[in-house]
């Protein structure tokens, strides 16, 4: 069976909305604030790719990253651009646009938190739809540059320089949205499992 | 002008600016020769090409074979090998220092730089490595001078 890059992208989409759903209803139950998470375009891209959507490679962003163990190995990261993420913290925290202005450790924590949810979700739902066993590890917090951060990714995990899988992610409320990009970068020798996803 | 990963670049313009943004694992070289007048950059993803080729597009790719792609430059240009100037910036884990241990990338590419110009019989005179943090390098091709700067921190010069 050939995995063609549209039947991935398909089957990803699939699960990204799987993802999204159940990563919405634990953040709602977590803050206590209706939270609904959407994922309207998934795509493959470069790391340039990758840095551009979050506003170039040396746009400086906040975001986590956590690794993938188990039947697939690889990484995944919550990027956001700053002003996206200080947001993304208000609409966590029912609280009105521009009351986070600062990087602080609640800021940091906040955004480690969801990248915990909104991953370990993704990780779940694609567990469950190809019948395999993943672990993902505990968020650390990345707030960089953002070409210094994706191409650590690639250095780690491609050998051959490669795309990435892009999601866009938003998070919306009763008051308004704001957006980040997850990135799933499976490590190569264990991309051939992903084709299982596929009926 | 920018210089990418996997990339690298030579010049005599005084105007230019080279410059590898970003650099968390990989490592950038810069090489200047006070006679010459020339400055080069190379921008390393990774440690060894274990007699892979690096593609057209990125003769930086691998540490072995960037240092001797950029040397090669200066070479041809007439340059005296014991008095060219090299300094190396980043091989940090921007990932974390709980994935640094796992993930040696940073170190891996500073070593396999060192080991390379040591085989060419050139010393390093300065170096800025390791490290959390992502760092961009800038190199004055007036001047051969280096800066290094991060997210947080205004540019120092190397």
């Amino acid at each position: 069976m050939t995995l063609t890059a549209d039947r991935l992208i398909e089957s990803l989409s699939e699960v990204a909305r799987e993802g999204a759903t159940r990563a919405g209803r634990a953040i709602t139950g977590l803050m206590g604030q209706r939270i609904l998470i959407h994922v309207p375009n998934v795509r493959l891209g470069t790391k340039v790719d990758a840095c551009d959507a979050v506003g170039g490679e040396e746009a400086i962003v906040l975001g986590a990253y956590l690794t993938i163990s188990g039947d697939i190995t690889g990484h995944v990261m919550l990027l956001f651009p700053i002003e996206r993420a200080l947001e993304c913290v208000d609409l966590m925290c029912g609280q009105p646009p521009r009351t986070t202005r600062d990087i602080d450790e609640i800021t940091e924590s906040a955004i480690g938190e969801l990248t915990n949810i909104v991953g370990s979700a993704f990780v779940n739902a694609l567990a469950d739809r190809a019948g395999l066993t993943l672990h993902p590890s505990p968020p650390t917090i990345c707030h960089d540059m953002a070409i210094a951060l994706v191409e650590s990714i690639y250095a780690e995990v491609l050998s051959q320089d490669g795309d990435v899988v892009m999601i866009d992610t938003v998070f919306e409320d009763q008051k308004g949205r704001t957006a980040g990009l997850l990135i799933v970068a499976p490590d190569p020798p264990t991309l051939h499992r992903i084709a299982e996803l596929v009926p | 002008m920018p210089v990418g990963i996997g990339r690298l670049a030579v010049s005599r313009d005084p105007a230019e600016v080279l410059v590898a943004y970003g650099l968390g694992s990989c490592v950038g070289i810069t090489i200047f020769d006070p006679e010459g007048r020339l400055s080069g950059m190379a921008h390393v993803l990774l440690p060894a090409s274990d007699g892979r080729a690096p593609g057209p597009r990125e003769p930086a790719r691998f540490a072995d074979s960037a240092v001797d792609a950029l040397l090669k430059h200066f070479i041809e240009a007439g340059s005296v090998k014991r008095r060219l100037i090299v300094k190396i910036a980043g091989g940090g884990s921007v990932l974390g220092s709980a994935n640094a241990q796992k993930f040696k990338i940073g170190e891996r590419n500073a070593e396999a730089i060192r080991e390379r110009l040591r085989h060419h019989g050139i010393s390093l005179v300065n170096s800025e490595l390791g490290g959390v943090k992502g760092r961009t390098l800038e190199m004055y091709v007036a001047s051969g001078k280096t800066f290094v700067r991060t997210a947080t921190s205004p540019a120092t010069e190397l």
